[in-house]
Formats: C-alpha cells, structure tokens, sequence
C-alpha cells in the first residue's frame, strides 16, 4: 500500500468565504479554535477582521491561510487520518510545524503573524511584487529574467515545468507580465504580495527573524516534514534557521512532489481551503491521487 | 463558422472531466455555455494549461495566446466552435 502525504498549501489569494452553509461551520472544534486565535491575535475569521490593531490584507490572508489548514487537519485527525509524511509550499511550513508538533498551534499562529507583520514593513519599504506565469518553460522565465536584469528577479516558485512565479521589484515585474504574455504564456497574474516573498533581497531579514524565534523552542516532528528548499527531511535543530532563511529563498515544489513520489508516497491530501497544490500534483504527475481536504469535505466525501 | 454538433460538445465536456481530474463529474452536469473560468465551472489557469494540452493532444489545435486562450475557455460551446473552426482549416 502507498504511503500518503499531508501537503500545506501557502498564503491563500484571496479572501475565504465561509457562507452559513459551510460544512466546516458545523465542526463542533471549529469555534473553539477560532476563538483561541481571536483571543490570541484579535483575527476573527468570518469578519476578516482585527479588533483595534489593524492590520494588511496579506497578513489576514496569512493568519487565515493557517487558521483553516490547522482546521482541516483537525478535522482529518479526528476521522482517523495520519500521514506519513508531511509536504509544504512556502508559508505552508507554519501550519506544517503545528501540524508535526513541532510546535504549537498558538506558536504556530504567533510565528505566522510575527513573520507577517515583519514581511508587511519590509513591503511598505521596498514595494516589491510577484506574478504567477502559467505555461511557459523554465528557458523562457529565465530569458524574461535576463531581459529584465535590471530589476533584479529571482524565481520563487517552482511550480512544475509550465508553472513558475517570479518575484521581485514592482516595475520589474509589470514588466514581466508583458513580456511573459508577449511569449504566449496562457497566464501571467500578478500575486496579492506586496513583498518580493522567496527573492534573495529578503535575506536581509535572516538574523532578525532568528532573533524574533529564540523564544521558541522547536521539538522534533512527529511525522517528517519534508522542506521545500533542500528538499530533505527537516530536523529537529534545522527548523529556525529555515524559517529565517526560507523566505528569502526559492520554493522547489515540483521536486518536493518527485521526491516524495520516489519514496512511495500514492496518495496526496491537501489540507487547506483552496486546490492549488492538487492542481499542482496533477500536473506533475496524473497517476498518482491527490486530492483538497477542504473540497472533499465541502463535497461530504469526508465526514 | 463551422457547424458544432453535439457529439463535439459532449466529447469536449468528457475530455475537461478527464484532463482536471473531476471524477464524480458527468457530462450532464456541466451546462454547455456555463463560465468555464470564475462563477461556473470555478477553473482557474492550472486548470487552462491542462485544457490547452489536451485540446493540442486529442484535436491538434494549438490555443496561441492568452487572449485567444480567453476567448476559447469562455464555455464549452465556444471551445467546440474553436475546434470545429480549426478543424475545418485543415
């Protein structure tokens, strides 16, 4: 039998909408646990609010994006699912972490809004930007790149080999955006980033953020977590030095589903809102099953 | 224009099930001029780039560009003119 991998999808794009509806609004954990993070950081969920201390739409997207993949994992949890292995995109890491017991849901939640409010200055400083290019090849990002030396852009995602996101300053990449369509890319889409997340320029907030995590005390995890740098099996005495590099470095999500392919992995669950990362899987290789926590719940294939 | 039969439209919703994956999904349930992108089907450009290559691989059409990419995926129905159309070139 293959092994399965839970996979933690990165910040959310846009606003989740949980109408009255919802299959999750009737998880009876789902208040207790969206109350905590209210207590905690004053986000309520619904509202897509903060009381008093307001804060930027990509950190609300942040703080929701790990609100509702610690939910979902719950949720999986308590129907009996246990992974394997553990994958994660870019800030998936964090609800990856809480997920493993690495750390703590609240340490989970503290470092995603630590970090989020870290990234939002660094934004209103350097106005950096990102866009997703759908199909084209890695030569031609990497002519695009060269084209706009200028600027200074650096590829964050790797995707799959016709999906990649670029980052870097905002000009650099309007520019871009042209360029890629220009090259019949079926897609070139500007991210909500205002921060060029996964540039090298970010490094500059490596010791910084090292600083911010000496209050936190990671164990080992519990189910390996694959990193989404090295792709290699986080240990124990690696994780703050990743969270303070990682976001100034690229993501290699296709080796990361390769590489757990190679090592058995059959069956992949999405545990967050949307299905981009199954949309991904499915890219990279069709035979495998993969498959959103959030849809399979919202579907009632999964209790 | 080229004439779309309806063997087209049901073989092209078949093939957007197949190419995304959609399983629990029958042609019936997918409305011929529904928005494939958006409020319809939901779709989104990973699911384009799937739908271009499996245009390319069971009709031989190649979608050029994003803009005339935008223009095919609008529904089922204006994927099959586009394909009866190209077809009809050759």
């Amino acid at each position: 039998m293959g092994r399965k991998a839970f996979c933690f999808p990165g910040q959310l794009q846009e606003k989740p909408i949980l109408k009255e509806d919802h299959p999750l609004r009737t998880d009876p954990s789902l208040e207790r646990w969206l109350e905590k993070a209210s207590l905690q950081t004053s986000f309520d969920l619904y509202s897509f609010t903060t009381r008093g201390n307001e804060v930027g739409f990509n950190l609300k997207l942040q703080m929701a994006t790990y609100l509702l993949s610690m939910i979902h994992f719950y949720r999986l949890q308590s129907q009996g699912w246990v992974p394997d292995v553990i994958a994660e995109h870019s800030m998936g890491i964090y609800a990856a972490l809480a997920a493993s017991e690495a750390i703590t849901f609240e340490e989970g939640l503290w470092i995603t809004e630590s970090i989020g409010r870290i990234l939002e200055r660094e934004g209103r400083l350097s106005k950096g930007a990102m866009v997703s290019i759908v199909g084209l090849p890695l030569s031609d990002i990497q002519t695009i790149q060269q084209s706009l030396n200028g600027f200074c852009l650096s590829i964050a995602n790797y995707n799959g080999s016709k999906h990649f996101v670029l980052s870097g300053a905002e000009e650099g990449i309007e520019k871009a955006i042209s360029l890629a369509l220009s090259k019949k890319a079926i897609s070139a889409t500007r991210l909500t980033f205002g921060v060029a997340l996964h540039a090298p320029s970010l490094t500059s907030l490596r010791g910084e953020i090292e600083t911010l995590l000496k209050t936190i005390h990671f164990r080992s995890p519990k189910v390996p977590i694959l990193n989404h740098l090295t792709v290699q099996p986080l240990k124990q005495e690696e994780i703050r030095d990743f969270l303070a590099q990682e976001i100034g470095q690229p993501v290699y999500w296709d080796r990361c589903v390769e590489r757990l392919i190679q090592e058995g992995v059959t069956q992949f669950v999405e545990v967050g809102h949307g299905a981009t990362l199954t949309k991904l899987i499915r890219w990279i290789n069709r035979d495998v099953e993969a498959f959103s926590a959030g849809d399979r719940f919202k579907e009632g294939t999964i209790e | 224009m080229a004439e779309v039969n309806e063997e087209l439209i049901v073989k092209l919703k078949q093939l957007i099930i197949t190419r995304l994956k959609l399983m629990d999904m029958t042609p019936e349930m997918i409305d011929t001029d529904a928005p494939l992108f958006g409020e319809g089907l939901g779709l989104d450009s990973i699911d384009a780039l799937e739908l271009v290559l499996g245009l390319e691989k069971e009709y031989g059409v190649i979608i050029p560009d994003a803009e005339v990419g935008k223009k095919v995926f609008q529904s089922v129905r204006t994927m099959a003119q586009f394909v009866a159309d190209q077809q009809g070139r050759t």
